[in-house]
């Protein structure tokens, strides 16, 4: 008990562990847990309130929301996961080049990632839907194209101040190629703060995914998905049916917080504060001090 | 002055300082007896982790919020300190004990004149009006020697050099005209010759109004030539507390002696090779090193036409001040800089002009020891990594070939082999100084660089790296370039010396010669600034004496 870290034990992460647990366990076993087909129509039970058939009631197609919203932790996190991890992979590379070369090349990319990052996110969505139609992989190619420059930005700052330490200047008289210095030496010591960002970057594609949705530049009906549901129960709402758009909502709620929760846990982990003070153990008990008093 | 000699400033009466959470690790501080009496000087020494800058934040009530004390006393001229109310310690601190810290770029804040950062500490103990009080900063400044004070007083700590900063520092603790000062490390950092100026004029400054100091240090050569009696700190106790010269000439404790020992020079190894003065390995001539100034189409020439050579299994010496462009040349010597004109031969090849590609091969010829032990080795590789980088860059070894030679390069550097598993941070400075030479020592070299290879650590810690240095030096017959600012090194470590200052060149020669009969003026201010602790016979109080005696 006392190995595992005190950051590990906070309120924080506990709860940031159970609800990925939960969500792990609604996406193995979606089959077993949903009482009904996600995408079958019924339509003698169209907008059904909540109760023992139907815990938490049915849509204006007669459709399960309960089963839906298990269902549809499958497509949220899947579109999240896999187009945070296509901006990593993209962006860690990049962001280690146009850190460690200073070019005009480099500003280009760095221009380019301005002009993605000033875009607003919903008209590129609406714009690729137009193009391409209404898939789930478009959803996922512009959350993708929206995280990269994220990553890319994170670890170029790192390796900028990293490329000037004597530690790189050591490894270049020790005969080390560009190639090796970026991968072997910069990027471990770069990839801290992309790490906490993945975690908060994949409840933030939570929330786009889902807003995408919203706005019809998503998924398609009947595709479980959690935005796509909310918005189907807005024209709803003022007829005083609630439960349609409530509990995906809710679901999306805590999905981001379990995100939002661990990317924080990941930080404490990870705190440089840490290192630094079993840095200042091996070497000197007290810093130098404060000043004049 | 007008006070009874016999009631001294400051009493610590049996102190010992614990962590708040019980541990079995010993007291930070344990069974300290001191007296701080008027007027006088006392040296705190010891290494790395001793106490003494816990001690000085004891005296001032301001231990870390995990530390407290769990036993003893602190009087101050006979009150005890723990029976003071919040307000009245709030005086204490600052009013009656000041406390000058180490770097002082850092200790100032960057965004208040500096005229404005002396008004306010002393309006916060003394009431007086804003105008007086600046008058007050003003000629306080000047005091401390800041030229022009008038103006400076309106300048922002960026605007002022190290040595500048320091005397500011050293202002803000006199202004309200403490009793007692507490230096810690004051000039660390600092150049030599900026460090005996800032030096004398504190003594000078404190002997004026009466102040007694306590002079906290790891530098034996501080403590001789300022201080009236010394105490010897180690882990968290006082060995010995004496009267310096005494201490000097017989020291009590083992301790000391070591301590002693190791601060002392030893004489050079002559390796000389057998009128060998055929071909020099490396030869420099007019290297020069331009870097854009801070005004557009402005040029600093950081190194302006150096020329020397360094024959086989010899080593030279560069030494001069920071700013200087010694380490300029050590980074133009393995191309980390490109040089601006000039020519680097060798072993008779040209290498300014080498493509990085060919200079390649000639990196396991010449190797650098970089300066900053901690900063220079990657904080997440394990030392096996980190030693045979050179050797994965060069060779085709298998990783247990490689290994093999990392634990026989350990071994030369008299570190333990398991220590090819740890990280740098769970070593100590003098241990990753080793790490990083066995790093620039595995491809075996013909020529290495060692860029300060004795600063910023602890008097055992740096005799023990110059013996090594020295074992080296015959043992592998290497020759050296020995980049320092530490003059007593270099009495030890180099058989040539060239003395830099601004680009240039100013005197070179051997060792022994500009040692004993420095031709240059700078030369001559260099080796003044040197604090030695050898020959000193009589309390000397401050450097001025001994600038009178070499200069003669």
């Amino acid at each position: 008990m006392s190995r595992i870290p005190h950051s590990l034990r906070s309120p924080a992460a506990v709860i940031g562990f159970a609800l990925l647990f939960l969500q792990i366990l609604l996406i193995l076993f979606a089959p077993l847990l949903s009482p009904y087909s996600p995408v079958e129509a019924d339509a003698l039970a169209s907008l059904q309130p909540p109760s023992a058939a139907h815990w938490f009631g049915t849509d204006i197609t007669g459709m399960d929301v309960f089963s839906r919203v298990i269902y549809a932790t499958r497509i949220n996190l899947l579109i999240s996961v896999v187009s945070v991890a296509v901006a990593f992979l993209i962006g860690v590379p990049l962001g280690l080049f146009i850190g460690y070369y200073k070019g005009i090349v480099s500003s280009l990319v760095m221009r380019l990632f301005d002009f993605i990052q000033a875009f607003p996110i919903f008209v590129l969505g609406m714009a690729l839907v137009a193009v391409m139609g209404q898939e789930i992989w478009n959803v996922a190619i512009v959350l993708a194209i929206l995280f990269t420059p994220v990553f890319a930005r994170l670890i170029r700052a790192e390796v900028l101040s990293l490329r000037e330490r004597p530690f790189v200047a050591a490894a270049r008289c020790s005969g080390a190629s560009d190639l090796h210095i970026m991968f072997g030496h910069l990027l471990l010591n770069a990839l801290l703060p992309a790490m906490v960002q993945v975690s908060i970057s994949i409840g933030m594609a939570i929330l786009l995914t889902a807003g995408l949705s919203f706005i019809g530049a998503g998924v398609r009906m009947p595709v479980p998905e959690w935005g796509l549901m909310v918005s189907s129960g807005a024209q709803q709402m003022i007829l005083g049916v609630w439960w349609v758009s409530l509990f995906p909502g809710l679901a999306i709620v805590f999905s981001v917080l379990c995100f939002a929760l661990l990317g924080d846990v990941i930080r404490d982990l990870l705190d440089p504060t840490k290192t630094r003070r079993a840095v200042s153990t091996s070497t000197d008990i007290i810093p130098g001090i404060g000043g004049p008093l | 002055m007008q006070e009874v000699p016999s009631v001294p400033l400051l009493r610590i009466d049996s102190l010992r300082v614990e962590s708040i959470t019980p541990t079995s690790a010993p007291p930070f501080l344990q069974g300290i007896n001191l007296r701080l009496m008027p007027n006088e000087i006392l040296g705190v020494v010891g290494e790395t982790g001793a106490g003494k800058s816990l001690l000085a934040r004891a005296i001032l009530d301001l231990l870390p919020e995990d530390l407290r004390v769990t036993e003893g006393e602190i009087f101050s001229r006979e009150r005890p300190l723990s029976r003071l109310s919040p307000a009245e310690r709030r005086a204490f601190r600052g009013g009656e004990v000041a406390l000058i810290g180490t770097n002082a770029k850092e200790l100032l804040d960057p965004v208040v004149t500096v005229g404005s950062q002396l008004v306010r500490v002393l309006r916060s103990h003394h009431r007086v009006s804003r105008r007086e009080a600046w008058a007050r900063a003003v000629s306080l400044l000047a005091e401390v020697g800041i030229v022009n004070a008038k103006e400076r007083a309106h300048a922002y700590p960026h605007e002022l050099s190290g040595g500048m900063a320091q005397r500011v520092v050293i202002a803000m603790s006199l202004i309200s005209e403490p009793k007692v000062v507490l230096a810690d490390d004051a000039t660390l950092g600092l150049d030599a010759t900026v460090s005996v100026q800032v030096l004398d004029m504190l003594v000078e400054r404190t002997r004026k109004m009466g102040v007694s100091v306590i002079l906290i240090t790891h530098d034996l050569g501080i403590v001789a030539h300022y201080c009236n009696r010394v105490a010897v700190m180690r882990s968290g106790r006082i060995e010995e507390i004496r009267d310096t010269v005494d201490f000097l000439a017989r020291p009590d404790h083992r301790y000391s002696q070591d301590l002693l020992e190791a601060a002392k020079a030893r004489p050079i190894p002559w390796v000389r090779s057998i009128g060998k003065a055929d071909t020099p390995l490396l030869e420099v001539s007019n290297l020069v090193k331009i870097f854009p100034g801070k005004r557009p189409g402005e040029e600093v020439r950081a190194v302006d036409g150096v020329s020397f050579l360094i024959p086989p299994s010899e080593t030279l010496a560069l030494v001069g001040e920071s700013g200087s462009g010694k380490t300029t040349i050590g980074q133009c010597l393995v191309r980390l800089l490109q040089s601006d004109s000039g020519r680097v031969l060798f072993d008779g090849q040209e290498i300014t002009t080498l493509s990085e590609a060919r200079f390649r091969p000639l990196r396991r010829r010449i190797q650098m020891v970089f300066q900053e032990p901690y900063v220079a080795l990657n904080p997440r590789w394990r030392v096996r990594h980190l030693v045979d980088e050179p050797l994965r860059m060069l060779d085709k070894l298998t990783s247990a070939e490689r290994l093999k030679r990392v634990h026989g390069m350990l071994e030369l550097v008299r570190l333990p082999a398991r220590y090819a598993e740890l990280y740098p941070y769970e070593l100590t400075a003098g241990e990753q100084k080793r790490v990083g030479m066995a790093r620039a020592l595995i491809s075996r070299p013909d020529f290495v660089i060692f860029d300060e290879p004795t600063t910023a650590l602890d008097i055992r810690v740096r005799a023990q790296i110059i013996d090594l240095v020295r074992q080296l030096q015959s043992d592998m017959q290497l020759s050296a370039l020995f980049i320092t600012h530490d003059l007593n090194s270099v009495r030890s470590l180099a058989h040539n010396v060239a003395v830099m200052n601004r680009g240039r060149i100013v005197e070179m020669g051997s060792m022994e010669e500009v040692f004993a009969r420095p031709k240059d003026p700078y030369t001559q201010k260099l080796l003044a600034a040197e604090l030695g602790i050898e020959g000193i016979h009589g309390p000397q109080g401050s450097a001025a004496a001994k600038k009178k005696g070499t200069v003669d």
